[in-house]
């Protein structure tokens, strides 16, 4: 039996699939041919290591996981982020004087200034946290609603959304940001319509962020933007 | 290298590339030692964040990134069924390092990883291999069966056993 004869044979040698007459006469090569026996010497303990894969089929990645993943790397860096840098000025003024800002960023809008959002405010009643709703615009036709309240340790954003492109699988990502600085508030789905409704909760607290921006994952594209003042 | 994006990973894509190729065959390995895939979401999510943390620890030169990875999982699935242990309200179904086939741990990372490797080989190659070793057919058999010449079946086969030994050294499993 030539060499290139009994290597054509080494995988079936190696995992014992040959007929018992084949078999003999590989062994009876190997015995007398130290090259091939090299060779066979590598493939032969391939069986027992695939022994332990036996009935092993890889799941896929589970999608939530790497969303909650991303979420939480997000807000960790921004929780070191906060912890590291002095805190900055307070952006948003105590609530007895926003009804001036509100007529201010008005002001600004109808005079077309560049203003891509307006901090309004809410109908809430005296005394009750002050909430903000921002109005978030974006190339494309989309466009959201934002209501920030102070939660626990952070933010709650409820955020209304249209105008996406419909359903499928792209996930949007909320930011809350200032330069240099961004921390996440999770992610959504739009629904067969481009419309998404969601709750979030962002660790970054109100007065740490200037800017609520929603991204693409994962390309990081701008979706949508909102200034808070 | 993907670790060493980690840390100065603004948007995450680091480790969202880092994720998509090694988390469902982690989530394989946790799911299948702790059997439940609440649980295991949450460790495999851990595994990630772990390695996250800890990315300035990664040598390249003493470990692949897989077996990296694998070594966390390891350890947070150990930690796992401590907790659970300590909690006798809470029935873990495996315990001291033992997985529901009797395997140990350290088994089941191993054929979680050749596992992995198939998946790397050619449907050809990869066919070849299941049927002769997971269904036990002989050459013969597998012509038989999937109306291939004799020849075609064996040189398939050896050069499906020699790029599985090829994909393993690569991915820092070497077979002794």
């Amino acid at each position: 039996m030539s060499c290139a004869h009994v290597r054509e044979q080494l995988g079936a040698y190696a995992l014992d699939a040959l007929e018992p007459a084949e078999r003999e006469a590989v062994a009876a090569h190997l015995a007398t041919c130290p090259a091939c026996a090299a060779e066979h010497a590598r493939l032969a303990p391939l069986p027992a290591l695939l022994a332990h894969a036996e009935g092993l089929e890889i799941p896929a990645a589970p999608p939530a996981v790497e969303e909650r993943l991303l979420d939480r790397i997000a807000r960790e860096r921004g929780a070191g982020r906060r912890m590291r840098r002095p805190r900055r000025r307070r952006l948003l003024p105590a609530w007895a004087g926003a009804r001036a800002l509100a007529a201010g960023a008005l002001a600004g809008a109808v005079l077309g200034a560049g203003v891509t959002a307006l901090v309004l405010r809410d109908d809430a009643p005296a005394g009750s946290p002050a909430s903000y709703s921002l109005v978030l615009n974006g190339d494309g036709g989309a466009s959201a609603r934002a209501r920030l309240s102070p939660g626990r340790g952070g933010t709650e954003l409820h955020l209304w959304v249209k105008g996406l492109p419909p359903g499928g699988d792209v996930v949007y990502e909320v930011r809350c940001e200032r330069p240099g600085w961004s921390a996440s508030a999770g992610t959504f789905r739009a629904d067969a319509r481009g419309r998404a409704y969601v709750v979030l909760t962002t660790a970054a607290r109100l007065g740490e962020y200037e800017r609520v921006r929603v991204v693409r994952r994962p390309d990081a594209a701008d979706v949508l933007s909102g200034e808070l003042n | 290298m993907l670790v060493e994006r980690l840390r100065g990973d603004e948007t995450g894509e680091a480790m969202r590339a880092l994720y998509r190729i090694y988390g469902g065959e982690l989530y394989g390995f946790t799911l299948n030692a702790l059997g439940d895939r609440g649980a295991a979401e949450e460790l495999v999510q851990e595994v990630f964040l772990r390695a996250w943390r800890h990315a300035g620890r990664y040598d390249p030169a003493r470990a692949a990134v897989r077996t990296w990875l694998y070594q966390i999982a390891r350890n947070a699935i150990i930690d796992s069924r401590r907790r659970a242990s300590v909690r006798p309200g809470l029935t873990h179904h495996a315990y001291a390092g033992e997985t529901e086939g009797g395997a140990t741990l350290e088994q089941a990372m191993l054929g979680w990883q050749v596992a992995a490797a198939l998946e790397r080989l050619t449907p050809e190659h990869r066919q070849m291999i299941r049927m002769a070793q997971f269904r036990g057919l002989t050459m013969r058999e597998i012509a038989e069966t999937t109306g291939l010449p004799l020849g075609t079946v064996k040189s398939r086969t050896w050069y499906a056993l020699r790029s599985l030994r090829l994909v393993l050294e690569e991915m820092g499993v070497t077979p002794s």
